[in-house]
């Protein structure tokens, strides 16, 4: 089939540019740690080790569970060219939502859990969706409302947890513990990764299928690529950028409802924002570029930068920021995609021949 | 409740600079067809490096030249990512944003050995200005401020004759507008953009150094919390107009100010700190809807594509 | 500043040197000769009229004038001295001006700021704005072009924006003025007053070239003509000793082709009935003021005028893109008020827009995400609830084979596609649906030639089976070669409604540019 072979060889290149993004952070990593004055192999493997030896994987493995998530909550509107930057300010008002409920609502365990994980995700889809008239109807662009509402719901989750929802007696801005039937279900022989991932990994397949084979996917597709065709088309451009950020509140609220329902079981100030979930997600994204099926294997490798970033702080004393400028370089590096996207269009009118 | 003293206006211009100089490159910039919206890490870069360089040379100018330097070289990233190669400019803003709270953060680890804030006894920081003492109201309105204060008040008025009064100004103008016309007369339309946003770069560094050594005298990490995304807010709220940003940015500034006041009151800190994103928001979104509405009774199909403003626009490719 | 428009500063070249001389160009495009071996004269202080259909290299040829684009054979000559063209910025500085169909003006910036840009009076890079305005005061009083020096350019009528262009050329000393289809945008009063500005250019030494396929314009401000015909000259005449018809005979050959479009049969009940429709006018177009129509099955109707007469507006009322202030659009009898786009392409309107980058094609998607809008929410490629990417790709290879859409696949992004190519895909989108009405804008814009005719007879096959179509064409060859029946629209009202038979160019010609039927062409001609 000489058609799969020009098919390859159009989409190497675009394959090769977010392998080349990741090579190309690593040897920023390896540069700034030899700078420093850490061996970047000893560097790389204190990294490797926080985030996956026996000690460190079930935590990574509950971090993996959040990053997908908020993944998910970028990929979805990015999918239609809007980009969800708010999605710290989601994430805190899924889980604050989450635990109101857990709180207030004295329910078995078969009724709690999915109503806090439906709380969770109707909290951040609450948040995100107001972004949506926003844009269509008020021509604020989706990046500047997500990033502008995050901050003030995030500065009311930790109003709550310090004010009306603060645990009596405690010293630390936090929520009392949840109940019991509130705490999702771990795995044999884990503390931290439970059954949140069973339910993000669903919300990915659902995602990868919505986008490949529905019509609403293949709408959303066509509104990200040209929003002129997709009217000329008779496409609702409001009512999927509605749905794209609903979607993408929703995992994000999801996400954190999943935080505050694991270990320890509460909402804590700042504990579900300080780690960077958002922006790993983000990058995680990107770095898929326009294949959903692919988040899971760049989610894992950020969730190691992230995670792994913290034991090699511990294990030779390089600051756990290099996880972020690493992320960032990749980004950076993936932003040049385009280049790799003009030179596959050229290449493909030079394979038809004589353009007139 | 105190709001109309000259010390809540002279609180109102503190809170302002930084976002105004971060705004005013930004909107610079959009007038040259670039969307530059990496402003939060472009001025923490700048208040990062002004707070290093003045610790290690004892001279709180020097930390402010260091830091248009620094910045100014970081927002080449921009240039060479957005105007030279094309590649999105809001992809290229979130990794510079986030390459500046990852460096930034690690380097105050590495090269200041401090965590999360670096503030010793020591760091100098800006002088304040005492030339305007006695002065009856400007005294009391600059009096505790810095140089920097005024200065990024002039430089909207400048911004702004630039753009209106200048040929390079109206060559910039154009360059935005409608590159293919300006280079169809001989304006080279890369040139004007790459100069833009150095500028804008240096201009962050400004900002970025009032941050940290001006409105405190200190660096902690992602000490600018939002306000690099304020001043895009402004920037489009101001539709690029620099006498415009000054007066979204005062904006800002008063409900920052007004913020700290009404914690005084014994409001929560985590409410008052809310206030300056919806105020801005809100203005926003008032305004947008004026100018949405006009729009749409001439172009319905414009209206549509309205809320994606052009990222970067350049001239025809020449085949 | 001193006078940038000096007389005594002409070169010392004799008085029978032409001002611009093209010998012997030659440009090809891919397997497309544009222009052959064409020698073009423009002699000092005349308005020299470059005439030819569509595709007959009148474009290429100013392109190459101008420098936008370099010949593979030939030279340019001015004032009897060889130039080497780069780009558009050597012909500037030689003396050239062009005034292109598309404008490039600032919008937001003054006419004043637009004239002087990049050439601006002032002193230590201060503009001086009264200078500015001054001079451009000054130069349209010379030649007789009535602007406001300090207005906003997005403000003004396309034909006042059109003089902001010429003293743009004006003001950087051009000698030799190029307009390439001047009157395409212009109400019939603006082309009256473009054509005295000619006329008063010429008479102060300007040299003009008017680039058209219109004949009543060659015959009215002219005193040359050259007619190309594919890509070589066809004719040299002088315009006070010729006529209409000589004119357009070189123009089509001799012996006018016959009629290449036999009369579809038209039958039953029309499919699209259009009855007085209203919009009101927004600021820079003409709006909708009472426009009725009818197509039947098995008929094609064309609509003619210089685009933005309302033209744009009508289609996107069918189309339910716009909702007119009053009128109604009924599709088989029933009445489409209130119903959106998707509603009325699902009850059988398909439709190939005149914006087909910004409209009618997604660059970036494949070629069959492209071939697939509009058909994803039904069998065989999907349901409410399914889409089936094996059945999308499969179908756009049909349709790709069959109407031999040259692409490396079916996977590759439209944006690799040539203009012609990209537009086969857009009519095989819109013919598969074989919904009862065709609204087809400008279908060969931007199309190489060979496409061009299988674009137009895969539009008349759609009419032999009995497809309705409303055609929006600002060509007249093409109406004539597609329509059984002619509107022309001006300033948003029909002002004629012609059988194909009557619809010749000078009657269609007229029609464009006078609310009432003038004279014969050629009866002015010969008086």
């Amino acid at each position: 089939m000489s058609g799969l072979v020009a098919r390859l060889r159009l989409a190497a290149p675009a394959a090769l540019v977010p392998l080349g993004a990741v090579v190309v952070a690593l040897l920023v990593g390896a540069v700034v740690m030899a700078v420093a004055g850490v061996d970047p192999l000893r560097g790389y493997d204190a990294m490797v080790r926080g985030a996956l030896s026996v000690s460190n994987i079930d935590f990574a493995v509950a971090s993996f569970t959040a990053i997908l998530a908020m993944s998910l909550a970028f990929a979805v509107p990015a999918r239609m060219g809007e980009y969800n930057l708010g999605g710290d300010g989601q994430l805190a008002l899924g889980g604050i939502s989450a635990a109101v409920v857990a709180l207030y609502l004295p329910a078995p365990a078969i009724v709690l859990l999915p109503v806090c994980l439906v709380a969770g995700a109707l909290g951040g889809a609450a948040l995100a969706s107001v972004s949506a008239p926003l844009s269509t109807r008020a021509g604020v662009p989706v990046i500047i409302s997500t990033l502008l509402l995050s901050a003030p719901a995030v500065a009311l989750t930790s109003y709550l947890v310090r004010f009306p929802l603060a645990e009596r007696g405690s010293a630390v801005p936090q929520t009392s513990r949840l109940p019991d039937a509130a705490h999702l279900p771990s795995f044999p022989g884990t503390s931290y990764t439970n059954a949140g991932l069973v339910v993000v990994v669903l919300v990915l397949l659902l995602a990868v299928r919505v986008d490949s084979r529905t019509p609403v996917g293949y709408e959303i597709r066509v509104a990200g690529a040209n929003r002129g065709f997709a009217a000329y088309g008779g496409l609702s451009v409001p009512r999927l950028t509605l749905g794209t950020l609903v979607a993408a509140g929703a995992v994000a609220g999801l996400a954190g409802a999943i935080i505050v329902m694991s270990q320890p079981f509460r909402f804590i100030d700042d504990a579900l924002t300080a780690p960077g979930y958002t922006f790993a997600g983000i990058a995680a994204a990107l770095l898929a570029g326009g294949r959903p099926a692919l988040l899971p294997l760049t989610a894992a490798l950020f969730t190691v930068l992230t995670v792994g970033s913290a034991g090699m702080e511990r294990d030779v004393d390089v600051p756990r920021q290099l996880g972020q400028v690493l992320q960032a370089v990749v980004i950076l590096v993936l932003a040049l995609r385009v280049l790799a996207a003009r030179w596959v269009a050229r290449r493909a009118r030079d394979a038809v021949g004589g353009k007139v | 409740m105190d709001v109309f003293t000259l010390a809540f206006v002279a609180a109102v211009l503190t809170s302002s600079a930084p976002v105004l100089f971060a705004a005013l490159g930004s909107a610079l910039c959009g007038r040259a067809g670039v969307f530059n919206i990496a402003l939060e890490g472009q001025l923490l870069c700048g208040a990062f490096t002004a707070v290093a360089v003045s610790w290690w040379t004892g001279s709180a100018w020097a930390g402010v030249a260091a830091a248009v330097v620094t910045t100014t070289v970081f927002s080449g990233v921009l240039a060479l990512g957005a105007v030279s190669w094309r590649a999105d400019p809001i992809i290229v803003a979130v990794g510079m944003n986030l390459l500046a709270l990852g460096l930034t953060g690690f380097l105050l680890r590495e090269l200041l050995d401090a965590t999360g804030t670096f503030a010793p006894t020591g760091l100098a920081g800006l002088p304040d200005l005492d030339v305007f003492d006695g002065i009856p109201v400007l005294g009391a309105l600059l009096g505790g401020q810095t140089l920097l204060v005024p200065l990024a008040l002039l430089l909207a008025v400048a911004a702004s004759l630039w753009l209106n009064r200048t040929s390079t100004g109206l060559r910039l103008r154009g360059v935005g507008e409608h590159p293919e016309a300006a280079a169809s007369l001989g304006v080279s339309v890369t040139r004007y953009q790459h100069v833009t946003v150095l500028l804008a770069g240096a201009l962050c560094g400004l900002g970025g150094a009032q941050l940290s050594l001006g409105n405190v005298t200190a660096f902690t990490e992602n000490m600018t919390a939002g306000r690099g995304w304020v001043a895009v807010a402004a920037v489009m709220l101001a539709a690029n107009r620099p006498l415009l940003v000054l007066g979204a940015c005062l904006l800002f500034g008063a409900a920052e100010a007004w913020g700290f006041r009404l914690q005084g009151v014994g409001l929560p800190q985590q409410l008052t700190d809310a206030a300056p994103y919806l105020v801005t928001l809100i203005v926003l979104v008032a305004s947008r809807l004026r100018v949405r509405r006009r729009l749409r009774d001439v172009d319905p199909v414009a209206a549509v594509s309205a809320a994606h403003p052009e990222a970067v626009v350049h001239p025809e490719e020449t085949r | 500043m001193t006078d940038l428009h000096p007389d005594d500063a002409r070169p010392a070249a004799g008085a029978d040197t032409p001002a611009a001389e093209l010998r012997g160009i030659t440009k090809r495009f891919g397997p497309v000769l544009a222009v052959d071996g064409v020698d073009l004269v423009l002699e000092r202080g005349t308005v020299h009229a470059v005439v030819g259909e569509n595709g007959a290299g009148k474009s290429t040829l100013m392109s190459v004038l101008y420098g936008l684009q370099r010949p593979d054979a030939g030279a340019v000559l001015r004032n009897g001295r060889e130039l080497r063209l780069r780009s558009p910025l050597d012909a500037i500085d030689a003396g050239l001006g062009m005034v292109h169909q598309h404008f490039r003006l600032f919008g937001s910036l003054t006419v004043a700021e637009n004239v002087v840009y990049r050439a601006e009076p002032g002193r230590w890079g201060v503009y001086d704005r009264r200078a500015a305005e001054q001079r451009v005061t000054e130069l349209a009083g010379r030649f007789g072009l009535d602007v406001d020096p300090s207005a906003r350019v997005d403000t003004l009528p396309l034909g006042v924006r059109q003089r902001v262009e010429i003293l743009k050329a004006l003001h950087r000393q051009a000698e030799v003025l190029i307009l390439d289809e001047p009157t395409a945008v212009l109400t019939p009063g603006e082309v009256d007053s473009l054509f005295a500005v000619v006329r008063s250019m010429a008479a102060q030494g300007t040299t003009v070239a008017l680039v058209t396929h219109k004949v009543r314009e060659v015959l009215e401000a002219t005193d040359r003509v050259t007619v190309l015909r594919d890509g070589v000259v066809s004719a040299r005449l002088e315009t006070a000793r010729t006529t209409a018809g000589e004119i357009v005979e070189a123009m089509i050959g001799r012996g006018l082709k016959p009629a290449v479009n036999p009369r579809g049969a038209v039958s039953g009940e029309p499919v699209l009935e259009v009855s007085d429709l209203r919009l009101a006018a927004a600021p820079g177009a003409a709006g909708v003021h009472g426009v009725s129509l009818q197509v039947r099955p098995g008929e094609v109707v064309g609509i003619a005028g210089v685009s933005g007469n309302g033209q744009r507006e009508v289609v996107e009322s069918v189309l339910g893109l716009r909702s007119p202030d009053g009128g109604s659009v009924l599709l088989h009898g029933q009445d489409l008020a209130g119903l959106g786009v998707r509603e009325r392409r699902g009850r059988g309107i398909a439709y190939v827009p005149e914006d087909r980058p910004g409209m009618g094609t997604a660059a970036s998607l494949s070629v069959a995400d492209n071939l697939a809008l509009g058909h994803h929410r039904t069998p065989p490629l999907g349901s409410r609830a399914r889409l089936s990417p094996r059945a999308v790709r499969a179908q756009a290879g049909e349709l790709v084979r069959r109407l031999g859409v040259k692409t490396a696949g079916v996977n590759a992004p439209l944006a690799s596609l040539s203009g012609g190519n990209a537009q086969k895909v857009v009519l095989a989108r819109e013919l598969h649906h074989e919904a009862p009405l065709l609204v087809v804008e400008q279908p060969t814009q931007g199309v190489d030639v060979g496409a061009g005719e299988e674009i137009h007879r895969l539009l008349l096959d759609y009419r032999a089976r009995g497809g309705a179509v409303l055609l929006v064409s600002y060509e007249i060859s093409e109406l004539r070669a597609l329509a059984d029946r002619v509107l022309v629209m001006l300033d948003g009202v029909v002002t004629a409604d012609l059988d194909a038979a009557d619809a010749t160019e000078e009657v269609l010609g007229a029609a464009m540019v006078h609310a009432t039927r003038p004279d014969d062409g050629s009866s002015r001609a010969g008086s």
